[in-house]
């Protein structure tokens, strides 16, 4: 499965180191978090709402930057002068699709060849061949070159996701970041987006952190599940670790609630 | 449905409308005889030009401020009735309530009048009729603003939920209980904007309706113009901007407050 | 008051600010009626010469100022296109500067914001005169005037329309790492776009009424005639120039209505 990775390793090796994250209001989002990420693995961030996902997955590419700690990405430590360059090669698909509505699917997928263009050629929105070329084959790589040029707020929401999938191909990025990507899809367009990340960080060796909230997806698609509880790191391991116990810590239950609740109920009943 | 390769662009007819419109300015342009470049010329002529108005006067400083106050006050009133025949018309043409389809076309197309008539030819007309002064400024600017007023009410009493006014009839409420009872309190926020936006308009076209003899500080700036006082009519220039700023800045402030 | 009677509130009585907004207009009302000499003998003076003028209206027209007409009409209307296109092409930039979320700093946010409140707190006919008397008769002035308050309220408009984009699309672009200017042209004109035609098509409608009164001041259109024939009691023309303005103004009303409905969706995308 991962012959392709082998042969032309993608380095994405992400270190946070003592990352903490306290919003403008006071409130600490993130504490001490520290963790190794290694290059072309499939990692999904569970955790209850509220947890930090969200916040951690944004400090990655300073779209919310952390307010301690360090944070270094495949050799560059994040700092205020070089976010703009570490974005260019970070994809990030987001639970609400983030298109713009009003273009089309292929200028959509165009944007994310922005950051290597001038502000001249931008002006008129000209893309060269090459950039043609590459959206192309991410429209490709998602299965939407029929709707190329459609408009992008006329697609389904699985398809629009998938747009932003094609996106942040476009970048030909080293790491994806996918924040809840499949909370507001259907079981079987979920599937679908699921798969295709997958597939994406098996062919290509791109590394993907996901945040989740279904259990099972993380167990089944997953090479490494970490797991965050009121800003702290609460697990860290392979799908198989995570056993009925520890998901019921990660989620500030007991474990006989998951096991007893079903017969509680029918015996109140 | 998957295909393999990418299907062929569409038409983007962007270029042609951008051309038109282009072509269209050159036209009108051409067509009215405008020569912007008399405008390059006379750049030196037109600091000259507005230098004259460098070192306003105030000695009238009493006189104006009772012109502007004459202003604002006519702006008020004109306001005022404008909200009045607003309100009483705005139902009928209003397709939730309207009575009947002969009413909502009677009063939408009675809106329509009144909105195409510009303010500053019926206050001529009135002036003809009632003489000089504010009072037939007050009327003109009543009778074409309702007709904006009008409509927006009646197009916020269309945009009220189907559901309010349903629940009324089903309790057996008439006409006039559906506007008090559900257009009305839903509508309230959008109607007092409405007319704080008319309110402000109406401020400046006070300003100007003395121009035709209805009253309010614009007669005094057109004569100070015409006598070339250009110092006084900067003096004139500055209340009149003052004035309005402040007026709009505490209609924002009301707006920002019921929000 | 019959004590049988209600409000529905815990009190029974009606809510306090619901007086006051009522009572102080009224007040206000009151106080100011003798300045705007506002009197029931003028007003009702005045109905019977009202009549007396709309009687006069009922005259054969004047057909040999049609053609007159025509041209002063056509003036009125390209001075409006005229004046809002050149208005839209300066505005666009200034509209950018002033919106909060695309403008480069904060102080040429502020600045921008307040050099447009100030173009826009005068009215055209204030500009007009200012500008007739410095470049003479003509629409040039006119044209002038109108610009320059469209200037005001476009870049205005084009600030808000910018500043309510949603956020999720300008974020969707920050996170490929693009700079300013490309999450401007990327995502938030083109989701402006539809705020965009709306005010448009309202300034086009303003501007129009605008136009055809500038006139009053010799700053070209129709209504210099307009004046100039109620000065004359020129009954045959008053008529007519009423009934075109209101015919003009009507058909950009309605056309813009269709406008509004059928084409946000879409016309001008680009791409
Ligand atoms: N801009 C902000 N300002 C202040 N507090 C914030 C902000 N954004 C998030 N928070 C808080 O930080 C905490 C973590 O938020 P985050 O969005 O990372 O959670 P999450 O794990 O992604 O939750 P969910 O599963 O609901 O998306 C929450 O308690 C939230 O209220
Ligand atoms: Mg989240």
């Amino acid at each position: 499965m991962y012959i392709y990775t082998q042969k032309r390793p993608v380095m994405a090796y992400i270190s946070l180191r003592e990352v903490c994250k306290v919003y403008p209001n006071g409130y600490c989002a993130l504490k001490n978090i520290n963790l190794d990420i290694e290059a072309g693995q499939f990692i999904a961030v569970l955790g209850p709402s509220g947890a930090g996902k969200s916040t951690l997955l944004r400090a990655m590419n300073a779209l919310d930057p952390a307010t301690q700690g360090e944070i270094t990405i495949d050799g560059v430590t994040l700092n205020k002068k070089n976010y703009r360059k570490i974005r260019a090669h970070i994809g990030m698909v987001f639970q609400q699709f983030n298109l713009v509505d009003r273009l089309n699917v292929m200028t959509n997928v165009l944007v994310g060849r922005l950051a290597e263009h001038s502000w001249l050629s931008s002006l008129f929105y000209l893309f060269p061949k090459t950039d043609y070329q590459i959206a192309e084959a991410a429209l490709r790589e998602v299965d939407l070159l029929d709707k190329a040029w459609s408009r992008a707020d006329k697609l389904s929401g699985g398809q629009q996701q998938r747009v932003g999938i094609a996106r942040a191909l476009a970048q030909q990025p080293k790491l994806i970041l996918a924040d809840e990507p499949i909370a507001s899809l259907d079981p079987k367009a979920s599937e679908e987006v699921l798969k295709l990340l997958r597939k994406i960080c098996s062919e290509k060796g791109i590394t993907i952190i996901i945040n989740l909230h279904q259990v099972e997806y993380a167990k089944q698609y997953a090479d490494r599940i970490i797991a965050l509880n009121a800003g702290d790191l609460v697990f860290d391991g392979s799908p198989e670790q995570l056993t009925a116990a520890k998901q019921a810590e990660i989620y500030g239950t007991t474990a006989e609630e998951i096991y007893y609740e079903p017969e509680l109920v029918l015996a109140n009943a | 449905m998957s295909i393999n390769t990418l299907p062929p662009k569409p038409l983007n007819l962007f270029p042609l409308w951008l051309s038109v419109i282009l072509a269209l300015l050159w036209l009108i342009i051409w067509d009215l005889g405008v020569d912007f470049k008399d405008l390059l010329y006379g750049v030196e002529d037109m600091t000259e030009y507005f230098s004259r108005y460098g070192t306003p006067n105030f000695s009238n400083m009493s006189s104006y401020l009772y012109l502007m106050v004459q202003t604002l006050v006519t702006a008020f009133w004109g306001t005022v009735l404008a909200f009045i025949m607003a309100a009483t018309i705005a139902p009928y043409a209003a397709r939730p309530l309207t009575p009947n389809a002969v009413a909502y076309r009677v009063a939408r197309e009675l809106l329509n009048f009144m909105r195409a008539m510009p303010d500053l030819l019926l206050a001529l007309i009135f002036v003809s009729s009632m003489g000089l002064g504010p009072l037939p400024g007050v009327l003109a600017l009543s009778v074409h603003t309702a007709g904006f007023l009008g409509k927006f009410f009646a197009e916020n009493m269309e945009r009220v939920p189907a559901g309010k006014y349903e629940a009324l009839s089903a309790v057996g409420a008439g006409f006039t209980q559906k506007i008090v009872f559900a257009a009305w309190p839903s509508m309230l926020r959008e109607a007092v904007g409405n007319t704080l936006y008319i309110f402000d308009r109406n401020v400046r076209m006070a300003a100007v309706l003395g121009l035709v003899g209805a009253g309010g500080i614009g007669l005094e700036l057109h004569d100070a113009l015409r006598l070339f006082k250009y110092n006084q009519a900067s003096a004139l220039i500055i209340i009149i901007l003052i004035t309005i700023v402040v007026i709009d800045n505490l209609s924002s402030w009301i707006r920002k407050v019921l929000n | 008051m019959n004590p049988s009677w209600y409000w529905p509130t815990p009190s029974g009585k009606p809510p306090l600010t619901a007086v006051l907004s009522i009572v102080l207009p009224i007040a206000v009302l009151i106080l100011t009626a003798s300045t705007v000499d506002m009197s029931y003998n003028k007003i009702f003076y005045a109905l019977p010469r009202m009549l007396d003028f709309a009687k006069n209206l009922w005259v054969i027209p004047d057909w040999q100022y049609l053609p007159q007409l025509g041209t002063k009409m056509l003036e009125t209307v390209e001075m409006t296109l005229l004046a809002t296109m050149l208005a839209v092409i300066i505005s666009m930039p200034l509209g950018i500067l002033a919106a909060k979320n695309a403008s480069p700093h904060p102080w040429i946010f502020r600045m921008t914001r307040d050099l447009l409140s100030f173009i826009r707190a005068l009215p055209e006919l204030v500009w007009a005169l200012v500008f007739v008397s410095a470049l003479g008769l003509g629409p040039l002035p006119g044209i002038m005037a109108l610009a320059l308050v469209t200037v005001g309220f476009m870049g205005k408009f084009i600030a808000e329309s910018i500043e309510v984009v949603s956020a999720k699309a300008i974020e969707g672009l920050e996170s490929t790492g693009c700079n300013k200017l490309q999450s401007i042209l990327y995502a938030m004109l083109p989701q402006a776009v539809p705020d965009f035609i709306g005010s448009l098509l309202y300034i086009l409608d303003h501007n129009l009424r605008a136009a055809s009164i500038l006139g009053l001041v010799g700053a070209g259109g129709i209504g210099y005639d307009m004046v100039m024939s109620m000065r004359l009691f020129n009954y045959e023309r008053i008529g007519m120039i009423a009934l075109s303005i209101y015919a003009l103004v009507t058909l950009l009303d309605r056309l813009s209505d269709v406008f509004r409905q059928k084409a946000i969706g879409g016309i001008l995308n680009v791409h």
